[in-house]
């Protein structure tokens, strides 16, 4: 009976520890698409992955404003810890776009919805809503303007480099 | 007796109802937004139209009185009125207060480059607020008077009056990042909501806002009359300004931008054309309590101020 309960502690004590460093490591998830991990803690070394919408990672090492990582592959890096959320987003992206991941027909209305009036001009509601209240032409378009303005990532990137700001603010650490 | 017969008919009228009229709402409420949504909205809609009937039908049977009945009709209406507006609806509403924003406050500023920069300056503070995936735009008003406001679904606005009064680009991103917060705490949305409660207004669907435009331009009257005129609750001002900060820092901004700001606009009162002393709270009370907050953001000290930068944008004006 005692060599039973010591062969039990002695498989206990190996699997634990072998199971506790996933479980009791923090769980994250990419808040938005398109989330870069790099190879060091500077935003602009080698990209070691990408995260989309909802990805796990696993926190290994906390700085003030950079989280070191472990993906879902095994691999290791940094990424800016404000895209990250501990609360798993709703939409799972399966990559690409952070749309692709919603459910059903959801991902079209809701393309168009974010796409603002860019896809089909303004909604049935605002057009009816401008007739109604007789909103002049200009402000149709301005609001039409307003919403086909797009920023690239690498646009927004370049901006936020040049001015420190961003991930690359306190100089990207 | 009687009183446990009308509570036994009530309690038997929710379980019929829950059945028809609640399993409708709730699958439209978590059922993909499509086409197919809206003709299930239809038959939705067209259940809970026959409700009433079967309501009073089923109540007079059971010998519980119309004004319980009434109570209770009135009673699906305001869970219903509870529940959130979904994210369609709420760029439904913001792209039509968009439209009174710039018939109100002098048209679009034209200037192309400065529209795109402000555009930089306010996704780099919405890539890290608590809804990034939203897609927020932003425009600049042709207007003297220093002004910023957010509509729902994230559309906002900056008066070229209240441009040429900040400093620098730190300035920029905290008065941004107060009305990104607005847009990601739903404050406006909150507002309706509760309206919708007293107005007894159930069904901020896109087929009821299709179906019931004078419904849907009254709701925009309501929001116009929050932003424009009377604001919203201070207690709503106050979080917006402590999320703000709390963004510009995350974005990388000196966090101390928007009570710089407030700075310059408390030194004005009295003779500065704005409606943030209409409607938002004091100023005064809104430095003192951002000013509790930046302690937090210590390290926020070293981020930037990109007055330059701000500076060579502002000057093209």
């Amino acid at each position: 009976m005692k060599k039973l309960l010591r062969l039990l502690l002695v498989v206990v004590g190996l699997i634990v520890p072998l199971v506790a460093g996933p479980v009791f490591a923090e769980t994250m998830y990419a808040k938005k698409d398109r989330v870069k991990v790099t190879e060091e803690k500077s935003p602009t070394s080698k990209a070691v992955g990408t995260l989309h919408l909802g990805d796990r990672v696993q926190v290994v090492k906390k700085l003030k404003r950079q989280y070191q990582v472990k993906l879902g592959n095994g691999k290791t890096g940094w990424v800016f810890k404000f895209k990250l959320t501990s609360k798993k987003p709703a939409g799972k992206s399966r990559g690409g776009s952070g749309l692709s991941g919603l459910a059903g027909k959801r991902v079209v209305m809701a393309k168009e919805a974010r796409a603002g009036g860019s896809i089909r001009g303004l909604k049935e509601t605002t057009e009816q809503y401008a007739q109604r209240k007789q909103i002049s032409p200009a402000d149709k378009q301005s609001v039409t303007k307003m919403e086909q303005l797009v920023v690239s990532d690498d646009e927004l990137s370049r901006f936020q480099q040049e001015g420190g700001v961003g991930e690359y603010a306190g100089g990207g650490q | 007796m009687k009183k446990i017969g009308v509570v036994l008919g009530a309690t038997m009228l929710c379980g019929l109802v829950g059945s028809q009229g609640f399993a409708g709402f709730f699958d439209d409420l978590l059922s993909p937004q499509s086409q197919q949504k809206q003709s299930q909205q239809g038959q939705s809609q067209a259940t809970q139209q026959e409700q009433p009937d079967l309501l009073e039908g089923l109540g007079g049977l059971l010998g519980v009185k119309k004004k319980n009945v009434d109570l209770l009709k009135k009673g699906i209406g305001v869970v219903q009125a509870l529940q959130p507006i979904g994210e369609e609806e709420e760029i439904r509403l913001g792209e039509a207060v968009a439209l009174e924003a710039f018939s109100r406050f002098g048209g679009e500023y034209q200037n192309e480059s400065l529209t795109r920069y402000v555009n930089l300056v306010g996704k780099t503070v919405a890539e890290v607020s608590d809804r990034p995936n939203l897609n927020y735009h932003f425009a600049i008003l042709n207007s003297r008077e220093q002004n910023a406001f957010a509509a729902p679904g994230g559309y906002i606005f900056v008066t070229i009056g209240l441009l040429k009064t900040l400093k620098n680009e730190a300035e920029l991103a905290g008065v941004l990042a107060h009305e990104v917060a607005h847009v990601t705490q739903k404050h406006m949305l909150e507002t309706i909501r509760r309206g919708a409660i007293l107005a007894n207004v159930s069904d901020f669907t896109l087929s009821a806002m299709n179906k019931n435009p004078e419904m849907f331009s009254n709701v925009i009257d309501e929001i116009t009359d929050k932003l424009f005129t009377k604001g919203l609750d201070k207690e709503k001002e106050f979080e917006a300004d402590a999320v703000g900060v709390e963004y510009a820092y995350r974005a990388g901004y000196r966090p101390s931008g928007l009570r710089d700001y407030l700075k310059t606009l408390q030194s004005q009162e009295g003779y500065a054309q704005s409606r943030f002393f209409t409607t938002h709270p004091s100023t005064r009370v809104r430095i003192g309590k951002i000013e509790t907050t930046l302690p937090e953001y210590q390290d926020g000290n070293a981020f930037p101020l990109l007055t330059q930068r701000f500076q060579q944008q502002i000057k093209r004006a």
